[in-house]
């Protein structure tokens, strides 16, 4: 099959803007997170199965899919949020460690943060692969790689402080609630 | 062009340590998305924003260096994730425009 031979050259594609939107339940504290493409993010409370959830924030981001520009391959992001940079809040933590191991040999550690009906699941492994073939084709410095690894790598996601890319600090973007 | 060029002829204050990368074009945006999505390596990057994720994003796609521009101050712990992913940020007291017009007579083209 031509794909199975293909080397494949990952281009970005269907860039979509949107919300990164996260919401709480108000009865048990639980956290969940999903990129939203409307115009505006949506902020009204609902219940959804023992549920009541409220808006807790959003930030504008994008989401993408890869294709490959010589076979024509696609690769789908759905459920992609986004990307994280760890910045070493816990010691513990797993991803923290490999990111210090990897920075050593300047190899430069993101989490792909993937959500399903709200709740964290992991990127499958092939679609980590391309996203690190395809941020790890755009850099020219010697020496230095990418490598995006899953989120579940992460001791405590709720604990965690890594730096998700996300568009903070444009409130003057944002739609009036 | 080295960073350190950039910096003699913007007359640009370094925050941090300077990595003397190559220049090669310039990408202006406020948004990490703009630049995940279509900024390139070797690019200096100026911006308004200040927040941490910046360097993330930067250094991501391999950006040379960062211009703040407006006097924007930067906070330190932007300052601190900029060292360690070996990222120069400059301040200006320049707005947007003003670094775009400076950084085209400096000789800085778009990336093509």
């Amino acid at each position: 099959m031509k794909a199975d031979k293909c080397g494949h050259t990952w281009k970005m594609t269907d860039v979509r803007d949107g919300f990164i939107v996260t919401e709480k339940c108000y009865h048990c504290n639980l956290l969940r997170v999903y990129f939203s493409p409307e115009e505006t993010p949506p902020k009204e409370e609902y219940k959804e199965g023992e549920h009541y959830w409220d808006y807790a924030g959003s930030a504008q981001s994008i989401q993408f899919n890869m294709r490959c520009s010589s076979c024509g391959k696609l690769v789908t992001f759905e459920n992609l949020v986004g990307l994280m940079h760890c910045i070493g809040c816990d010691e513990g933590c797993y991803l923290n460690t490999v990111s210090r191991i990897c920075e050593s040999q300047n190899i430069w550690v993101y989490a792909g943060l993937c959500y399903a009906a709200g709740s964290e699941i992991d990127l499958a492994a092939d679609k980590l692969e391309v996203l690190t073939d395809y941020f790890g084709s755009r850099l020219r410095t010697p020496g230095k790689k990418i490598l995006v690894l899953p989120g579940s790598l992460r001791r405590s996601p709720e604990s965690c402080r890594g730096e998700l890319l996300k568009d903070v600090g444009l409130l003057s973007l944002e739609p009036e609630s | 062009m080295k960073v350190t060029d950039l910096e003699t002829k913007l007359k640009l204050k370094p925050v941090n340590q300077v990595y003397d990368k190559d220049i090669d074009g310039g990408f202006v945006s406020d948004m990490v998305s703009d630049v995940m999505a279509g900024a390139q390596a070797g690019n200096v990057w100026v911006t308004v924003q200040t927040h941490k994720n910046v360097v993330a994003a930067a250094n991501l796609v391999d950006i040379a260096a960062i211009i703040v521009v407006r006097g924007k101050k930067i906070p330190e712990d932007t300052i601190q994730m900029a060292d360690r992913a070996r990222m120069t940020m400059f301040s200006t007291d320049l707005d947007t425009f003003q670094v775009a017009i400076k950084l085209y007579e400096a000789g800085i083209r778009p990336k093509t």
